[in-house]
């Protein structure tokens, strides 16, 4: 009995030892996002404020904010009078806060998708597509259009959550706007695996078939990775607006 | 018109040979296949011996199977802005 005791004590000591009290520990999810949502109802402010200076590492959470908070922010210049009828404006108040501060950081990330498949980049990457892209030859430059996230060291823009598919609606990705970055890729050459052979065999027959493949897969290299200022992204969106 | 939409949910392995027939005809050959037909009263009756097995909804429009696998089809992503070969051209005319 006290010898359990003992082992008991230890380990829990041990446990006391390795690891430091838990507000100690590193947060790992504080990595920050700016998580943005198109729906322009949603109008919580991000608490982005004071000492703008040095970007705060935070987790931020729309719906998680106190509505205390909101008050104390600076109320950001609404958006152009919109008719009740017209789709809402991409330029939600997280955005005009925040896409200031992505922009003046240096090297960006994004999350595009080709044919509904991520892939996260950056400039300067090679990417060596799963497929062979049709239709396109080496020096071709391609304009990727769709992405969810643009990222820099501090902050994150994200796209809102796909739609989960239903049995009467397809499941639907919402990407960012397109105006909002500028991405181009250069096809760089088209690269092919080893020959495969795939040995295919019946029960009780001596004879073997072989199957070969060997597939070609595209390469991309990615050119140019930009994110748009605020100003010229308004000055993309008012003709639109008016 | 009106138009039954039919998903088979669940095999019909196991079946009587009646509500395999009832399968059969309406063209639901393995599970999550989507059929229409037109609201009609043997349509119904056939939804009825199979109704443990189906999904059903009433839709305004048919949809061909090219328009169902065009619409779970997740966008391309990208447009080729610049051939390559207009580039070289180019560098042909210097």
């Amino acid at each position: 009995m006290a010898l359990v005791a003992r082992t008991l004590r230890r380990s829990f000591l041990e446990t006391r030892s390795i690891l430091p009290p838990t507000f100690l520990l590193p947060f790992r999810a504080n990595i920050t996002t700016v998580a943005h949502s198109n729906e322009t109802g949603n109008l919580t402010e991000l608490p982005i404020q004071a000492s703008q200076s040095i970007p705060i590492v935070k987790d931020i959470q729309e719906n998680a904010i106190p509505i205390s908070q909101t008050p104390k922010l600076p109320h950001p210049p609404r958006p152009t009078t919109q008719n009740k009828n017209a789709p809402p404006s991409p330029l939600t108040p997280s955005i005009r806060h925040l896409l200031p501060l992505l922009h003046t950081q240096p090297s960006h990330y994004l999350t595009i998708h080709l044919h509904g498949h991520p892939y996260l980049i950056t400039k300067g990457d090679t990417v060596r597509l799963p497929f062979l892209m049709p239709n396109v030859k080496p020096g071709d430059v391609l304009r990727l259009d769709r992405a969810t996230h643009i990222g820099s060291r501090d902050y994150t823009l994200k796209a809102p959550e796909a739609i989960k598919g239903t049995r009467d609606n397809v499941k639907k990705i919402l990407y960012l706007d397109e105006r909002l970055f500028v991405c181009r890729a250069t096809v760089v050459g088209i690269e092919s695996e080893p020959m495969r052979v795939m040995e295919k065999t019946k029960r009780r027959q001596r004879h073997v078939k072989h199957v070969y493949s060997k597939h070609k897969f595209t390469i991309l290299k990615i050119s140019e990775v930009e994110v748009r200022s605020l100003e010229e992204y308004e000055a993309l969106l008012e003709p639109h607006e008016r | 018109m009106a138009y039954f939409r039919i998903t088979l949910m669940r095999s019909g392995i196991g079946m009587p040979l009646k509500v395999q027939g009832v399968l059969k005809a309406l063209g639901l050959r393995k599970r999550m296949t989507t059929v229409y037909y037109p609201v009609t009263p043997d349509v119904a009756g056939q939804i009825m011996r199979i109704k443990e097995l189906v999904d059903v909804k009433e839709v305004d429009r048919p949809l061909t199977k090219q328009q169902q696998r065009e619409q779970r089809r997740p966008e391309k992503g990208y447009h080729v802005e610049k051939r390559g070969s207009e580039q070289t051209s180019n560098y042909e005319g210097l």
